[in-house]
């Protein structure tokens, strides 16, 4: 395996958290301060670019790697944007909710790898 | 944003076509169907041209790649919508049911097959999304 996978593979994954991260963080500013505000449209900016990013890397990824590496890495996501959405956001993470993402995401990469 | 901002936008949120819960489920409809019509779209064109099939340029051709970049739009601007209503930490794994619905609509309606690795996956998701339901279920009849 070349070096590269080893910083792509997180870089996509960190755009992706980032990005719907932005994205929330926009909508939810929207329904108080609307579309017009600078802050809303700096965060939705930033999660567009962020997704763009993660879009193209995985792209590249995928070029030289099976789906069924990369995908499984995906499946991370669910369970890093719950501790995200908690730790930036401060939402309430119950404890069942932090297994029920554990769960998703195991059982996502257990359907991605074949 | 504040708890209660939150809790008071859910007790005003739209109901019918835009309540954000009918929305969830309505992305994830779209996105299950526009990922159907993708490996379609892609796979009829496919050998088109032999220079361009790489690139997936070729699927272009088909009316089902359009239908099927239609729906990514629509999909995307629900997500943001119900971003506006829905906590991150509950949308987002709830919006994972797709990736138990693409696998059982491929065996389904593609007749691919799913091994028993895949179905212990789809069994995992499946008791992760009740868990995550749950709660919100509560939430729901205490608004």
């Amino acid at each position: 395996m070349r070096w590269p996978v080893f910083f792509l593979i997180p870089i996509a994954l960190i755009a992706f958290v980032a990005g719907q991260l932005f994205l929330k963080h926009a909508m939810e500013s929207s329904a108080v301060r609307g579309f017009r505000d600078a802050q809303v449209i700096l965060f939705l900016g930033c999660g567009i670019l962020s997704m763009t990013i993660h879009f193209f890397v995985t792209l590249g990824l995928l070029g030289h790697l099976d789906l069924s590496y990369v995908y499984p890495f995906q499946g991370l996501s669910v369970i890093i944007i719950s501790l995200a959405a908690a730790v930036v956001l401060k939402e309430k993470l119950s404890f069942r909710l932090t297994l029920g993402a554990l769960l998703i995401s195991a059982g996502i990469m257990l359907v991605s790898m074949s | 944003m504040t708890k209660g901002t939150r809790n008071k936008r859910m007790q005003n949120r739209p109901s019918g076509f835009a309540n954000p819960w009918f929305q969830l489920g309505f992305g994830v409809v779209c996105v299950l169907v526009y990922e159907l019509l993708q490996k379609r779209g892609a796979s009829e064109t496919a050998n088109l041209s032999q220079v361009w099939s790489w690139t997936g340029i070729t699927a272009l051709v088909s009316p089902l790649i359009w239908l099927a970049m239609a729906l990514m739009i629509v999909s995307l601007l629900s997500w943001l919508y119900v971003l506006r209503y829905i906590p991150l930490s509950i949308a987002f794994p709830l919006s994972r049911v797709v990736d138990v619905l693409i696998p059982l609509s491929c065996w389904l309606i593609l007749g691919e097959n799913i091994s028993s690795r895949r179905w212990c996956g789809i069994a995992l998701v499946v008791v992760g999304l009740l868990l995550t339901a749950r709660p919100v279920a509560q939430l729901e009849e205490k608004l």
